[in-house]
C-alpha cells in the first residue's frame, strides 16, 4: 500500500466540467476581444481558446503536451503568439492578399488569425500551468475576471451610460443602466464560481470559496462605508476635475482627444422655454479677464468681473442690466465636480437645490439668468465699457501681450470696413471674429501650449486650433483695438441638443471658451468666432434617453423616484450589519465551543450502546485538535497505526469502535473500559503534545470540523 | 476409485471435520505465519498472502527473479503442514515442477502404468498429487500443459484418459515467472491469469533481513526438521471457520462495488474486473481479517488484498503503465465513504 499512498494525485477531470471550464475561457476572450477587434477577431479568440481547452483537456495518454517540460510549452506559446501577430501584420501590409480578397476582407483575416493564435497560445499556455502546478488556477481566474473588468472599465469614471453599447441597450429599453452593470457584475462572480468548482482539487475548494466570498463582501462594505470613488472627469478646458486646483496652462497639446467627448458632464431643465438666437446655449462659468505677466487669468481684483457668482447663495455683486434680455431660470446639476456653479448666460444668481440623488448629482443649483434676445446688430453704435468702471478696472480690460503683432493684424483687419463702420466698436468685433471664421481651422491636433504665447503661436502661425486659442487670440485682439474683453469659459451646447424636451444634456465636448466684449447698458455679450473649417468631428450622438432620464432624476418628479425608492425597500442596513456581524462572529465562536464541549463530553453521559461512535468520536476530536488528522481516503487502522506516535492508546479505540461498526460479534466491554481508554488518549496526547499547541487546541473553536 | 465415490467421500469428510471456533483457527493461523518466518526471511508481507490465499481455496503467482527464495517458501510451507491421514499416501506436503517447453500434461498429472501382476493400467500419480505445488516458470511451457495445469486448479481434479481422479481438498499452487527474460515463453493470457487469486510481485528484501539470511543459513539448512506446524485437518477446519466466523458488512460490499464500477468506467482501463473477482475476494478478505484476529473484514484488509487481486485481472489501455496509481485514484473516494460511515 506504501506505492498506492505516494499518489496525492487529485481526482481525474470529468467532460462536463472541462466544458464549463471551456465555455467560461471563451466567453471572458469574447469579451476581451469585443472592444479590440472585430467580430471575426472575436470569434477566432472563442475559437482559439476551445481548441486550446480541447488540446490541453486530452486524456493523458493521447496528449501530445504530456510529454513537455512546462517551460518548453510556455515559449512555444509565446513564439506561437508572436507569429501570429506578425503573419497578422503580413496580411494586412501585403498588397497581393489585398487585391485578391480586397482590403476588408485582408483585415478580416488579418484579425483572424492574430486572435486564433493569440487566444490559443495563451489559453494553452494558461491551462498547462492550472493544470500542473497549484498557483497556475490563479492566473486563469486572472484572465477571467480581466475580461469583465475590461467592459466594466468604462464605467469607472461612475458614467452611468457606459459602456455604450450596454447603456444605450438599457435606455433605449427604459431600464436603469445600473441594474444591467449588476447583473453583468453577478455574471462575473458566477463565472468565476464556476470556474473555482471545476477545479479538480476538491479541499482546496472549500478554502478557494471562503477567500473569494471574503473578498466579494470586503468590496461591499467598502463601498457602503466609503462610497463609489469620486468620478474625475477633465474637459478640454480644465473646467471639471482637479482644475479645483491651481490653474494650470489652459492650452493643451493633445491632451484634448475625442475618445471621452460623450462623457456627460451635467444635466440643465428649463423652468422656462428659451431657444437662442445663435442657435447655442452658452453657459458661463468663470472668465479670464486679468492680465498675469503670461496670459489671462482669474481676476484677483475685487472690481474686475463683478457679474461673476463664485458660490450658489452668493450675493450678486453687479446687476446685469435688464435691456433686452429675459429672466430664464433652470435646475442644474453636475455629474462631475465643478470648481464653481455656472448657468445661462448671463447668471445673474445660484440658490441651491435640492439634489434628488446624490450618488448621481455631485451638486444642484437653481440657476436664474438674463438670457440675450437682443439682436447683434444693435449692438451697433454702442459705446463699450462701463462708465462706472474705475481707471485701473478699465485698465485691465484692456491689457494684452507686449506684442505689436496683435495690433496691426487687428488693424489690417478693420482696414477692409466702411468707412461709416470703421470706428464702431462692435463693427470692429465683428470684422475680427469673421477674419477668423475664415482664415482659422479648428483642431485639437495642434502644437501652441509650450510656446511663450500660444494664443501669437496660433494666430500668427498655422491658425490651427481650438476654442481656447480662438478666444484668447480674438480678445488680445480687440484689447488692442482699444475695446474691453475676456474670455468667457463654461459650456456651450447645440440648441437642436435639447429636441424639444425640457432637459439638456451638457457632455465633455461642449467644454468651450470664447471672446466676449462689455457693451453699456448690455453688460457681457459673447462674439463667438465658429471657424468654418474644421478638422474634428465636433458632433455627438446627443444621448437623448439618457438626457431624459437624467432630466427627470433632476427634477426628481418620475418615474424614476419611484423606481428608487422600490430600491431604497431593499436596501440593506449596512450599520446595523457592520454592527451584527462582531455578534454573529462571537456567536458563531460561541456555537463552536459548544459543539466541541458537546462531542467531548458526551460520552460520558451516554449509555454502552452508542460508546464505540462517542468514544471515538471524542477520541479524534481531541487529536484533530492538536493536528493530527486522518487523511481523505485514509482506513482508520492506517490512522491509528500513523497516530500512535501521539496516543498509542487509539489503535485499540479503533479495534473496538470498528468491531461495533462493522462486525457481528464486537467484544464484550464495559463502560468503565471505554471511559478508560479516553481518560488514557487525553493522557497520552498531554504527554506527547507541546504546551503552546495544546494551548492552541483549546483554544480553537472549530477543530472539530476537521476530525472524521 | 472413480469421481463419484471420491467427492461423497470428500464430501463426508468435509461434514464430519470438526467445527473449529474462530478463536482456533486464527491461533493456528497465526502458528503457521509463525513457523514460516522463521523459515524465510524478509518475507513477511508475502507469507501473510500465501496463507490468505491458502485459507481463501485460491492459488498465488509469484513474479519475482530466481533466487528470490520462492522454494523456500513454498518448501516452508509444504514442510508446514502435516498429514495425519494413512490412506491416501500418495499426497505429498510439497512437490515442485519445473515447466520447461518440452514438457507434457503427463508429466504433471500423473500417467496409466501397465502393470504386468495384475495385467492392468494403473494410475501413477504425478507431481501435481500434494499439498502445496511449486509450478516454476509456468510461463515457459507449452498452452497444452498450462491448460492442464490450470484445469488442476480450477476444478480440483485431473483427468487422464477419459478418467477424472480428485485432488486434495488442500490444494494449493505456487507458480512463478519471471517479469523480464521473455525469450520464447508462453504468456498466460488474462483468462489463465484469472485462476489465481493473488499475483504478487516480489521485490529485493531490505539490508537487515539479507545479512539475516547468510547468518542464519546454515542453522537453517542443518536444523533438523520440526514436527509441522498444522495439519491438514486443521486448515480445513479453519477454512470453514472463518467462512462462518468472520462478518463481512454490507458497507464493506459496497464499497467493493463502488471502486470496481469506478475502475471500469475510468478511461485508463481497456477492461474492468469480472464479478467473479469480487466474489473471490471475498473469502481472502475474511483470512486477512482472521490473520490479523479480526472477526470482521475492516478497510485494512481492502487496502492490502484489492491491489493483488485485481491488479492481474485489469487490462490497461494502450500506453497505460501506472496501475498503482489507476487503483489509488479510484480507490480513495469509496474508500473515505466506508471510513465515514462508521461513525454514522
Amino acid at each position: 500500500m506504501t506505492q498506492l499512498a505516494e499518489f496525492q494525485s487529485a481526482d481525474r477531470q470529468h467532460l462536463p466540467a472541462a466544458l464549463a471550464r471551456a465555455a467560461i475561457i471563451a466567453g471572458s476572450y469574447w469579451l476581451l476581444s469585443l472592444s479590440l477587434t472585430v467580430a471575426t477577431g472575436s470569434f477566432a479568440a472563442v475559437a482559439g481558446c476551445i481548441a486550446a481547452c480541447v488540446l490541453t483537456g486530452l486524456p493523458e495518454r493521447e496528449n501530445p503536451l504530456e510529454r513537455l517540460r512546462t517551460p518548453v510549452i510556455l515559449i512555444a506559446a509565446a513564439l506561437l503568439a508572436i507569429t501570429g501577430m506578425i503573419a497578422g501584420s503580413l496580411i494586412t501590409g501585403s498588397s497581393p492578399v489585398a487585391s485578391l480578397f480586397g482590403p476588408v476582407a485582408a483585415f478580416h483575416l488579418a484579425e483572424g488569425v492574430k486572435w486564433l493564435c493569440f487566444s490559443f497560445a495563451l489559453t494553452g499556455a494558461v491551462r498547462v500551468l492550472a493544470v500542473r502546478s497549484s498557483a497556475g488556477g490563479i492566473i486563469e481566474v486572472l484572465l477571467v475576471a480581466t475580461g469583465f473588468v475590461i467592459i466594466l472599465s468604462a464605467h469607472r469614471n461612475g458614467m452611468i451610460n457606459r459602456p455604450f453599447f450596454l447603456g444605450d441597450f438599457a435606455l433605449s429599453r427604459g431600464l436603469d443602466p445600473a441594474t444591467i452593470l449588476l447583473v453583468l457584475g453577478c455574471g462575473a462572480v458566477l463565472c468565476l464560481s464556476a470556474l473555482l468548482l471545476v477545479e479538480e482539487n476538491r479541499r482546496r475548494l472549500p478554502y478557494h470559496f471562503a477567500l473569494f466570498g471574503l473578498l466579494c463582501l470586503s468590496l461591499i462594505g467598502y463601498v457602503q462605508t466609503f462610497g463609489l470613488p469620486t468620478p474625475q472627469m477633465t474637459d478640454d478646458l480644465g473646467l471639471t476635475g482637479n482644475s479645483a486646483q491651481r490653474r494650470e496652462n489652459p492650452f493643451h497639446d493633445g491632451e484634448n482627444n475625442t475618445e471621452n467627448k460623450q462623457a456627460p458632464v451635467a444635466i440643465v431643465v428649463f423652468r422656462d422655454d428659451y431657444e437662442p438666437d445663435g442657435g447655442a446655449y452658452y453657459f458661463r462659468e468663470s472668465a479670464y479677464s486679468q492680465w498675469n505677466g503670461y496670459m489671462l487669468d482669474f481676476t484677483s481684483l475685487p472690481d474686475m468681473d463683478r457679474d461673476l457668482i463664485a458660490a450658489p447663495g452668493a450675493p450678486a455683486r453687479e446687476t446685469v442690466s435688464s435691456e433686452g434680455r429675459r429672466l430664464v431660470s433652470a435646475t442644474i446639476g453636475t455629474l462631475v465636480p465643478h470648481r464653481s456653479p455656472f448657468g445661462l448666460d448671463a447668471p445673474i444668481a445660484f440658490e441651491n437645490a435640492p439634489n434628488p440623488n446624490n450618488l448621481r448629482f455631485k451638486r444642484t443649483w437653481d440657476a436664474h439668468s438674463l438670457v440675450p434676445e437682443f439682436d447683434l446688430n444693435e449692438m451697433l453704435g454702442r459705446p463699450v465699457g462701463d462708465p462706472d468702471w474705475s481707471a485701473e478696472v478699465r485698465q485691465e480690460y484692456l491689457r494684452l501681450p507686449d506684442d505689436p503683432r496683435y495690433g496691426e493684424l487687428a488693424r489690417e483687419i478693420i482696414g477692409g470696413l466702411r468707412p461709416q463702420y470703421a470706428d464702431d466698436p462692435f463693427a470692429r468685433a465683428w470684422a475680427v471674429k469673421n477674419y477668423l471664421d475664415r482664415n482659422g481651422i479648428y483642431s485639437l491636433a495642434n502644437e501652441h501650449a509650450y510656446a511663450e504665447d500660444p494664443a501669437a503661436s496660433f494666430l500668427f502661425g498655422d491658425l490651427t486650433g481650438y476654442c481656447m486659442h480662438f478666444a484668447f487670440a480674438s480678445t488680445y485682439m480687440l484689447r488692442s483695438l482699444g475695446i474691453p474683453a475676456r474670455v468667457g469659459i463654461g459650456y456651450s451646447v447645440p440648441a437642436a441638443n435639447r429636441a424639444g424636451g425640457s432637459s439638456l444634456l451638457i457632455q465633455a465636448i461642449h467644454g468651450h471658451a470664447w471672446p466676449e466684449i462689455y457693451f453699456e447698458g448690455y453688460g457681457w455679450v459673447i462674439v463667438d468666432p465658429a471657424p468654418q473649417r474644421t478638422l474634428v468631428d465636433m458632433t455627438t450622438d446627443p444621448q437623448n434617453e439618457l438626457q431624459q432620464l437624467l432630466g427627470d432624476m433632476l427634477r426628481g418628479e418620475a418615474a424614476f423616484e419611484e423606481f428608487l425608492q422600490e430600491q431604497a425597500g431593499f436596501t440593506i442596513n449596512w450599520q446595523l450589519v457592520l454592527g451584527a456581524l462582531p455578534a454573529l462572529l462571537a456567536a458563531l465562536v460561541l456555537a463552536g465551543y459548544a459543539v466541541k464541549i458537546y462531542r467531548l463530553w458526551i460520552p460520558a453521559a451516554a449509555g454502552l450502546a452508542a460508546q464505540h461512535r462517542l468514544s471515538y468520536r471524542a477520541a479524534l476530536d481531541r487529536l484533530a485538535a492538536v493536528g493530527v488528522r486522518r487523511r481523505f481516503g485514509e482506513s482508520r487502522e492506517a490512522f491509528a497505526h500513523r497516530a500512535s506516535a501521539t496516543a498509542p492508546a487509539l489503535e485499540t479505540l479503533t479495534a473496538w469502535h470498528l468491531a461495533h461498526a462493522l462486525g457481528e460479534r464486537p467484544p464484550s466491554l464495559d463502560i468503565e473500559d471505554w471511559n478508560a481508554a479516553r481518560r488514557r488518549i487525553s493522557g497520552e496526547i498531554r504527554g506527547n503534545t507541546g504546551s503552546g499547541k495544546r494551548i492552541l487546541a483549546i483554544l480553537n473553536p472549530f477543530s472539530w470540523l476537521r476530525a472524521k | 476409485m472413480n469421481w463419484d465415490s471420491a467427492m461423497q467421500a470428500q464430501q463426508d469428510e468435509t461434514r464430519n471435520m470438526p467445527d473449529g471456533s474462530l478463536e482456533d483457527a486464527i491461533g493456528v493461523l497465526q502458528r503457521l505465519r509463525d513457523v514460516m518466518r522463521g523459515q524465510v526471511i524478509g518475507r513477511d508481507d508475502v507469507i501473510e498472502l500465501v496463507i490468505i490465499a491458502l485459507i481463501a481455496d485460491g492459488h498465488v503467482l509469484l513474479e519475482d527473479f530466481p533466487g528470490s527464495g520462492k522454494t523456500t517458501l513454498a518448501k516452508a510451507l509444504g514442510d508446514a503442514i502435516g498429514d495425519d491421514r494413512e490412506i491416501e499416501h500418495f499426497i505429498a506436503p510439497f512437490r515442485r515442477i519445473q515447466f520447461t517447453p518440452d514438457l507434457l500434461p503427463s508429466d504433471v498429472t500423473g500417467v496409466p502404468v501397465f502393470d504386468s501382476a495384475s495385467n492392468a493400467f494403473h494410475f501413477r500419480h504425478g507431481p501435481i498429487f500434494a499439498h502445496v505445488v511449486l509450478a516454476d516458470e509456468i510461463n515457459r511451457t507449452s498452452p497444452k500443459v498450462q491448460a492442464a495445469m490450470l484445469e488442476a486448479m480450477g476444478e480440483k481434479q485431473v483427468t487422464v484418459d477419459n478418467v477424472t481422479y480428485p485432488l486434495d481438498e488442500l490444494f494449493f499452487v505456487i507458480a512463478t515467472q519471471n517479469p523480464l527474460d521473455l525469450v520464447g515463453t508462453y504468456p498466460l493470457p488474462v483468462p489463465q491469469l484469472d485462476r489465481f487469486l493473488f499475483k504478487i510481485s516480489m521485490e529485493h528484501i531490505d539490508r537487515k533481513s539479507e545479512l539475516e539470511v547468510l547468518e542464519t543459513w546454515q542453522s537453517r539448512r542443518d536444523g533438523a526438521r520440526g514436527d509441522p506446524a498444522v495439519t491438514r485437518d486443521e486448515l480445513l477446519a479453519s477454512r470453514a471457520a472463518i467462512d462462518r466466523g468472520v462478518a463481512i458488512a454490507e458497507v464493506v460490499k459496497t464499497t467493493l462495488v463502488d471502486i470496481s464500477r469506478r475502475l471500469r468506467a475510468d478511461e485508463r482501463v481497456l477492461q474492468g474486473n469480472s464479478t467473479r473477482s469480487l466474489v473471490l475476494m471475498l473469502p481472502a478478505l475474511q483470512a486477512a481479517a482472521a490473520l490479523r484476529g479480526r472477526n470482521f473484514v475492516s478497510a485494512e484488509d481492502i487496502e492490502l488484498l484489492l491491489p493483488r487481486v485485481l491488479g492481474h485481472r485489469i487490462e490497461l489501455a494502450p500506453g497505460v503503465a501506472d496501475l498503482n496509481r489507476i487503483l489509488h485514484d479510484n480507490m480513495r473516494e469509496p474508500m473515505e465513504r466506508l471510513a465515514g460511515s462508521t461513525l454514522d
